[in-house]
């Protein structure tokens, strides 16, 4: 498949938002993390998105495509049949480990860029995509820490993804801008790097600075440096859609449209 | 270990590649879960920060899970789970259902006094 659906503005749906979501202006797609979602019984209110015709994309956190291990199938199973109860056209994931040895750290984490674990991820995104009835796009994750040794920089790592698996893009522009905070990473150079025509859509969120750090919360607002990187993004790019990700500490109504017209403001700036 | 359709299909090298990702991992992740010394070539602060990121995200996953812990502990939360987090790090295939589940059971052992569970229904 070559071609994914233009999706517009949107933003992440959350059950503590659900109703929100719904009357929100402007929301012309929304994602839901596949995890929560029951297949045979999925929420309510996404049925009532659906009806009015706004796609809903699962957005996976537990596949561990970059762990060492094969891909636990059943979760890939999991997600296939979210795909299908909610009829999505894609599905996404990360370019993460969240597991192995034993344990589960419980969020992600970046995986070293080397060889070794390009070639591991290949395999697993291969095997997932055997198992998925629809397209699959890779999220680029915000880090704390760096892998030592790194053999590849990440857009060329990146792009080796896409080229050997023909998988699709979720640029997260906040984890960017975390990187770059953090790590020192040159957002432009990622920028730079990535091969557009595999975009399938963009993430925006806002982060707080915290002990020196700047950490990808999802319970701030979304901060001028992470729509400036958005707008330098659109410079390269017309995205085919940007979703909002909002996980806690709700604000009103109003402030969530706020935000999503300031991004929709970005994206039609510059066309 | 065996079955799998996809094993006929692997690259040459695909077992010895993943046994040293595993490996280097598994070194990283006993640092972060197990507050083991993180292999060569880590900031030392940048692990011990990412450790304390995971946890507040485990706590946060609990709290939200389970609202009437966060009304009954209020500011002793974050020490009390903080503390069961480090003694109880997550086994794989544990569910954040599973967590909040041992954490009360973890806080009933210390003789906690919890109330009795509201399961009122409510579209949100």
């Amino acid at each position: 498949m070559n071609t994914l659906p233009r999706l517009g503005v949107g933003i992440g749906w959350r059950p503590e938002i659900d109703l929100t979501v719904e009357r929100l202006p402007g929301v012309d797609f929304v994602e839901v993390i596949a995890e929560g979602v029951h297949p045979a019984n999925p929420p309510e209110s996404l049925r009532v998105l659906r009806e009015r015709g706004v796609p809903v994309l699962p957005h996976a956190v537990s596949l561990s495509l970059g762990g060492a291990e094969p891909v636990d199938r059943s979760r890939v199973a999991h997600l296939a049949a979210v795909a299908e109860s909610l009829g999505a056209p894609l599905v996404s994931d990360h370019v993460a480990f969240v597991r192995g040895d034993g344990w589960e750290a419980g969020h992600l984490l970046p995986v070293p860029r080397t060889r070794d674990a390009l070639e591991v991820l290949v395999a697993n995104v291969l095997d997932a995509q055997a198992e998925l009835p629809v397209p699959l796009a890779l999220e680029n994750v915000a880090a704390l820490l760096e892998w030592p040794d790194a053999e590849l920089d990440e857009g060329e790592f990146l792009a080796e993804l896409v080229e050997r698996t023909g998988c699709w893009l979720v640029v997260d522009v906040a984890n960017l801008y975390v990187n770059a905070r953090n790590l020192g990473s040159d957002p432009t150079a990622f920028l730079d790097a990535v091969p557009w025509e595999r975009l399938a859509y963009v993430h925006v969120a806002g982060g707080e600075e915290r002990d020196g750090l700047y950490h990808d919360t999802h319970a701030h607002p979304v901060t001028r440096p992470v729509l400036d990187l958005l707008a330098e993004l659109r410079r390269r790019v017309d995205p085919p859609g940007v979703l909002l990700e909002r996980d806690d500490q709700y604000p009103s109504d109003e402030e969530l449209a706020a935000e999503l017209a300031a991004i929709r403001a970005v994206v039609e700036s510059h066309g | 270990m065996t079955g799998d359709p996809h094993d006929a299909a692997r690259p040459d090298g695909d077992a010895e590649r993943r046994r040293r990702l595993a490996a280097a991992q598994a070194g990283l992740l006993r640092a972060l879960v197990l507050a083991e010394a993180p292999p060569p070539g880590f900031d030392v602060e940048r692990v011990r920060a990412q450790a304390r990121a995971l946890r507040a995200k485990r706590r946060r996953v609990v709290a939200r899970l389970r609202p009437d812990l966060v009304d009954h502990l209020g500011d002793r939360l974050a020490p009390l789970f903080d503390a069961y987090a480090a003694a109880n790090p997550r086994r794989t295939g544990s569910t954040a259902r599973d967590d909040a589940a041992a954490f009360t059971r973890w806080l009933e052992k210390r003789g906690e006094r919890l109330p009795g569970r509201r399961r009122w229904w409510r579209r949100r």
